[in-house]
């Protein structure tokens, strides 16, 4: 009974996004063809699953490519931003240093130093890694001291009371109070590793979407240029879903 | 001090003729402007009673309950004793239960029980039976794999004394424990409460507002002035044990301790 509601309403979702998404690609292929667009700036949406098609290759391969350094560098920064996080949280004089220069750094903007980092780390995975690193990381390390430093103090207080140490309150309560706020720092932080390693394969690269845009850019091949947008959003898509079902497992977030 | 010549005086022996001992106890908060919210408190619960601790908004009841527990500093010059022991920390043998349940809520309701005696790294078979017996003085067997947020406002204040039951405490604090429920769930709460404190009979200090809640639950009721908080009365309370709602309510003393005791509080 139960589940049939469930079931329902689900099933309704799924059928009013299809409408939509039907109207909206209808749209797009009449009003080319009615207004007589011409293909260089927008191609008709046939001519771009087409092309889907026909570099299927291509896409998955430069889309794994990129998958590659989104991966590595959001992992970095969130494994990273959660160990920064709690040294600075422990430990007053990284307090009182680190943590302003982090402030200082985040105010950065971080798409600025990804010349630098070509120039330093070359034009190979490495360099793409660290700049989507660099783009994930600082929500990372604001959110989870936030989540720290949140800790109702109550449930402090509550701690003290059953004679709990430092390392018991920490595992058995400030961490998993810290945790919503972590996951939305998580969440926050999976869209900018995505832009972060994009905007360095823009800058110098000879693989990956970021390079596929710009050479379809430069041979004026927007069909080809459409096919690897829709592969960037159907990749940022996925990679988000992945961190939102994670994300979803610290059901108390919402109480 | 010699140790030969002096008779060989058992510490607990000793220890066992006070449970809360507060002597000229003061606590100021904070400065500028600074807020005296304690001034020559002073009082005395033997082993085995139940005090309520009656007192106007903001007089310093929580605030002396947390001093007793130790887990607010008094201003020097004052003493402490707990069980026997000089209270500077949290100590064994003492619980607490606040007016705001204190559970978490990602752990059921089982597992909050459970808490504490974790904590203190109890055997596990010791907290299994402890946690049964707790679950089921209290009802809340069927409620066991609640989340708090799955509660009622009074299963959750239950299942909060059950926090602090687990640990089989000496001494029992309790700061309005029901004071946000409603007059009849609390009303029953305080049955509960009275049958599980037959049962036990630990040393609690219960913090109050109500004065029939006090007069119908304490042996002695301590009345605290407006802040600066002092004690301003201590009337024992000679109704007959076991207590029931219906008889110990329907006594005439049980109305004259009500009538004086608003007398006192001035909400006569
Ligand atoms: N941590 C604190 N810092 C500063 N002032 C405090 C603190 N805790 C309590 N006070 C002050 O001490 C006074 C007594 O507070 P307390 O909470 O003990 O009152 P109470 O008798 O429990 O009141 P209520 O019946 O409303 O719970 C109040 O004026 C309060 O503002
Ligand atoms: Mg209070």
């Amino acid at each position: 009974m139960q589940a049939d509601i469930i079931k329902a309403g689900w099933l309704r979702a799924t059928i009013e996004r299809v409408i939509l998404f039907v109207a909206l690609a209808a749209i797009w292929e009449i009003s080319v063809v009615a207004f007589n667009v011409k293909p260089y700036l927008l191609p008709r949406l046939s001519t771009v699953v087409e092309s889907i098609w026909t570099f299927r290759t291509t896409l998955l391969i430069q889309s794994l490519v990129t998958a590659n350094e989104i991966i590595l560098g959001y992992i970095a920064a969130v494994i990273g931003g959660i160990i920064l996080s709690l040294i600075i949280y422990a430990w007053p004089l990284a307090r009182r240093t680190v943590y302003p220069l982090v402030v200082l750094f985040q105010g950065l903007p971080k798409i600025a130093l990804a010349p630098l980092m070509i120039i330093w780390m070359g034009y190979g995975t490495s360099s793409k890694v660290f700049i989507a690193f660099l783009f994930a990381f600082f929500p990372v390390v604001i959110s989870t001291l936030g989540g720290l430093s949140g800790t109702p103090q109550n449930l402090v207080e509550h701690f003290r009371s059953i004679r709990a140490g430092t390392w018991t309150t920490f595992w058995r309560l400030q961490l998993p109070a810290a945790l919503p706020s972590i996951m939305d720092g998580c969440k926050t932080a999976m869209p900018l590793a995505v832009i972060g390693a994009i905007v360095g394969e823009f800058v110098g690269s000879e693989r990956g979407l970021g390079y596929l845009i710009l050479d379809a850019t430069a041979q004026a091949k927007t069909d080809m240029l459409f096919a690897a947008l829709i592969a960037v959003s159907v990749l940022a898509g996925l990679l988000y879903w992945v961190v939102e079902i994670l994300a979803d497992r610290v059901w108390w977030r919402s109480l | 001090m010699s140790a030969d010549i002096a008779p060989p005086v058992p510490a607990q022996e000793a220890a066992a003729e006070a449970g809360v001992r507060v002597v000229n106890v003061a606590k100021t908060f904070g400065s500028p402007p600074a807020v005296r919210a304690l001034e020559h408190v002073n009082f005395e619960i033997a082993r085995g009673e139940l005090v309520a601790l009656l007192g106007p908004s903001g007089c310093g009841k929580s605030t002396l309950l947390r001093i007793v527990a130790g887990l607010v500093q008094a201003d020097p010059g004052g003493a402490i004793e707990v069980l026997g022991r000089q209270q500077t920390e949290p100590s064994p043998g003492v619980s607490v239960v606040f007016q705001t349940h204190n559970m978490l809520p990602w752990l059921t309701v089982e597992a909050n029980i459970r808490l504490a005696a974790e904590i203190q790294k109890l055997d596990r078979a010791e907290i299994d039976s402890r946690v049964e017996s707790v679950l089921s003085v209290l009802r809340l067997e069927n409620f066991r794999k609640s989340y708090p947020h799955q509660l009622s406002g009074g299963m959750r204040q239950r299942a909060a004394l059950g926090q602090a039951l687990i640990l089989r405490p000496q001494l029992l604090l309790l700061d309005e424990p029901f004071g946000a429920l409603d007059a009849l769930t609390r009303d029953q709460l305080n049955v509960e409460l009275l049958r599980i404190w037959q049962e036990i009979r630990k040393t609690v200090l219960l913090v109050t507002h109500s004065i029939a809640e006090a007069v119908f639950l304490a042996d002695r009721v301590l009345v605290m002035s407006d802040r600066p908080g002092r004690i301003i009365e201590d009337i024992r309370i000679d109704l007959p044990r076991p207590r029931d709602p219906r008889t110990t309510k329907a006594l005439p003393e049980f109305s004259r301790y009500i009538i004086q005791l608003n007398r006192i509080m001035g909400v006569d």
